[in-house]
């Protein structure tokens, strides 16, 4: 296999990285940390840009682009903690409309308004700190006046700004696989909690769906019809590694501003770099960076390729950015010493986005509980979506 | 970025697997005679060696008076990962092949390369690799053994140590002092030394693994006299080998490192799932994920090493190529001690066993030579952190 760039890859890099310097500066996060600047400004020069539409079927009037560069843009996204609705939008909401069909009239018109710059879109997963489809308790019954929905969802990405929210429910008395459907919900019908989290450019909400009814127009995929499980582990690989990736992202600048750091902070006459014990933590952070971002386009690759090896790499990928996040995260505040820890530097910024990308979609301990089901260490408990043979 | 190789690449996969289907060493065969060094040639070993040289298989980058088909380096890699699959080695006298003849063929005269580098590739003779001493080990610049010019020839008077395959060797390519005034890296040169050189000892070290197979030897020179026309390359010139002679399909020596992990992991998912089997729930739970975690380090080492791979392909640099080293040896001691612990009762248990010559213990203490050898794990992270990070030494 051939996990480098190409230079068509490698253009695409280079850039959205300028493009994001330009229009998503260290200060732009602060200011969005500091609750003076708005993501939404960020986001329209996106939408000049044509970049939400990148992952939009050419039909719907996107860009087509496919996963790699998807993955790419989402790694460039963590590198510069770029804030707003692309990462949603391009890696959860668009990958899970277009898997579920986008031959219905709506996801058509959901697409082509995303591609259009109008919609913004992020999907309603997890519950109870799981995003296995397997995991999904909320329910929804047929009724005279539509589905009515109930039960929590927790964690979503964007949840309290998108403008629409794919839910994902089941018919009640299914388990596993089996009884799934997708619905998409205005964020105004939504009982939408915003959680208060470290990161600013990740937001997170909670939602509640006791007494929500959606209309039969609004459903994506009702519960039970075929392939939808199947959707939904292609399309949660989809946002895993762009999480992943992203998180490798931030992870590389902590990196790059310790390194950048040990050689100019002098103490006892010479560069602290110049002491062994920081030499080789330095040299270890390069390893877990160097290791999860090969592992990510490894990932990413099996996405685009639609390889059967995909729901094992987006998890080893996954685990490995989320190790990687453990350790870079940690030694860049530790070996900054007391400046790294003062909110006026900005290394917390991709820090947090760092702990905050590892979080979502099942942190680094679960995607490798998850491996051990798939590998056969442990027996499976239930539907992982994937092939259980292994690997590269 | 994509999956696969191109087509060319993958008909001379299948040309190589044909060719080796045919022509490789039977497993009964390697097993009535195993390698017990890194310079032993048993039979098999030699007409195995002879075999590839003269299909060009031997070194399919060389070109064929060489041994090889000038090939490209992903179709190298190609060739590499057949073998390995296929459980052949490419050779019994990794010195020899990979260090040896490659440098004697940069550096060495017509003479040198008739009598010492083809019949190496050949699989007529084995060489051994005089590095460490006593008093030199990772700061090898800083070696003794002395070797003075007396008319036509050199007298070497000196120890060395760590020496592999040095009881079976046929010669030795060894580096010594040729200027005791000059500056360390400045009084270096290489002679070839025959092993039958009166004056030579060599004394076999056992291992805490295997002590009834030592490798490693202390190789003792006492007035060894050998012709001066054995000097390779210029007088006092040796440091350029100590370094390039390492070099040598520098593209490609983290492969057998990610084989080896790959091999290891996948033999550990054939035996794990019984072995955990027999563990309390909750142990099997913690177990596992130590499997796991081992399964992402031989993904990742491969997914690493292709990357850097086709960075170097390109003609680009690759700096995290010198990540591989600590990265594959650190990773399969992991291995080898979780495999180890998987056998809970049976943990220390020593081989050969029905399943297996050797034991997960065993391998743990076999696998310190891949973390101390040809550069230390701290030796590497320093060159990591000096050399590509840029860190002030």
């Amino acid at each position: 296999m051939d996990l480098e760039l190409s230079e068509d890859e490698a253009a695409l890099r280079d850039n959205v990285r300028s493009v994001l310097a330009s229009i998503c500066p260290p200060a732009a996060v602060r200011a969005v940390y500091e609750g003076k600047g708005d993501p939404a400004a960020v986001w329209a020069r996106m939408v000049e840009l044509d970049w939400p539409g990148l992952a939009v079927p050419e039909q719907h009037g996107g860009l087509g682009m496919g996963y790699v560069a998807v993955a790419l843009v989402a790694e460039e996204l963590g590198r510069a903690v770029v804030p707003g609705p692309l990462l949603a939008t391009a890696t959860q909401f668009v990958p899970l409309v277009r898997e579920l069909g986008a031959e219905s009239a709506l996801a058509g018109d959901l697409l082509a308004r995303v591609a259009a710059g109008e919609l913004t879109g992020t999907v309603a997963l997890a519950e109870g700190g799981r995003w296995e489809p397997d995991a999904v308790a909320a329910t929804a019954r047929e009724t005279a006046d539509g589905w009515a929905l109930a039960g929590t969802k927790v964690a979503v990405l964007d949840g309290a700004g998108a403008d629409e929210v794919l839910v994902v429910a089941r018919a009640p008395g299914t388990a596993g696989a089996e009884g799934l459907g997708v619905f998409a919900v205005p964020r105004a019908d939504l009982a939408v909690t915003a959680r208060t989290v470290v990161d600013p450019t990740l937001p997170l909400a909670d939602v509640a769906l006791d007494g929500l009814v959606v209309p039969a127009g609004r459903v994506l995929a009702a519960p039970g019809a075929a392939g939808v499980a199947e959707a939904l582990d292609r399309a949660g690989q989809e946002a895993t590694v762009a999480l992943a990736l992203g998180t490798v992202g931030a992870c590389r600048v902590v990196f790059e501003r310790t390194l950048e750091y040990a050689k100019v902070r002098e103490q006892y006459g010479k560069p602290i770099g110049s002491f062994q014990a920081l030499k080789h933590r330095l040299a270890d952070m390069y390893l877990a960076v160097e290791r999860a971002t090969s592992l990510g386009y490894y990932a990413a690759l099996t996405i685009a390729e639609d390889d059967p090896q995909r729901a094992v790499a987006a998890s080893m990928a996954k685990a490995a950015a989320g190790e990687c996040q453990r350790l870079v995260a940690h030694d860049g505040l530790q070996l900054h010493g007391g400046i790294g820890v003062t909110w006026e530097n900005d290394l917390h910024f991709p820090v947090k986005r760092a702990i905050s990308g590892d979080a979502l979609y099942g942190n680094a301990v679960h995607h490798r509980a998850r491996l051990a089901r798939m590998l056969g260490f442990l027996p499976s408990e239930k539907h992982d979506g994937d092939d259980p043979e292994v690997v590269a | 970025m994509r999956l696969t190789f191109g087509d060319e690449v993958e008909a001379f996969r299948r040309e190589f697997q044909a060719w080796l289907a045919e022509n490789r060493p039977s497993a009964e065969e390697m097993a009535a005679e195993p390698a017990v060094a890194s310079a032993h040639l048993p039979g098999w070993a030699r007409a195995w060696a002879r075999r590839m040289f003269d299909a060009g298989w031997l070194v399919p980058g060389w070109p064929p008076e060489l041994g090889g088909r000038h090939a490209g380096p992903v179709e190298v890699l190609a060739y590499l990962e057949e073998l390995t699959r296929a459980g052949v080695p490419r050779t019994t006298n990794p010195q020899g092949l990979g260090i040896v003849a490659p440098s004697i063929l940069d550096y060495g005269s017509e003479e040198q390369i008739h009598d010492y580098a083809m019949p190496v590739l050949r699989g007529e003779r084995s060489a051994c690799l005089g590095m460490s001493e006593p008093g030199a080990g990772s700061d090898l610049a800083s070696l003794s053994t002395r070797a003075v010019v007396d008319g036509d020839s050199f007298v070497i008077n000196g120890q060395k140590v760590w020496t592999s395959g040095a009881a079976y060797a046929d010669f030795c390519f060894l580096f010594c002092r040729t200027d005791p005034q000059a500056p360390k890296h400045k009084g270096i040169s290489v002679v070839l030394v025959d092993m039958a050189t009166p004056g030579i000892t060599v004394r076999p070290l056992a291992q805490i693994a295997r002590p009834e197979h030592p490798d490693l030897t202390e190789v003792f020179l006492s007035d060894v006299v050998v012709p001066r026309s054995n000097l390779v390359g210029r007088m006092n010139d040796g440091w350029a080998m100590a370094n390039g002679s390492l070099a040598h399909e520098r593209g490609m020596v983290w492969l057998s490192g990610v084989m080896m992990l790959e091999q290891e992991v996948a033999g550990l998912r054939q035996t794990a799932p019984a072995a955990l089997a027999r563990l309390a729930p909750a142990d099997r739970v913690v177990v596992a994920d130590g499997l796991v975690q081992s399964c992402i380090d031989a993904a990742a080492a491969r997914c690493l090493g292709y990357r850097g791979f086709a960075k170097l392909v390109r003609g680009g640099s690759a700096p995290e190529q010198a990540l591989m080293k600590a990265f594959t040896s650190e990773a399969g001691q992991r291995l080898a001690l979780r495999s180890a612990e998987l056998g809970a009762d049976r943990t220390v248990d020593i081989g050969p066993t029905p399943d297996s010559p050797v034991t997960g213990i065993e391998r743990y203490f076999g696998s310190f030579g891949g973390t101390i050898s040809a550069g230390s794990s701290e030796i590497q992270r320093n060159i990591i952190a000096e050399k590509v990070l840029g860190l002030p030494r």
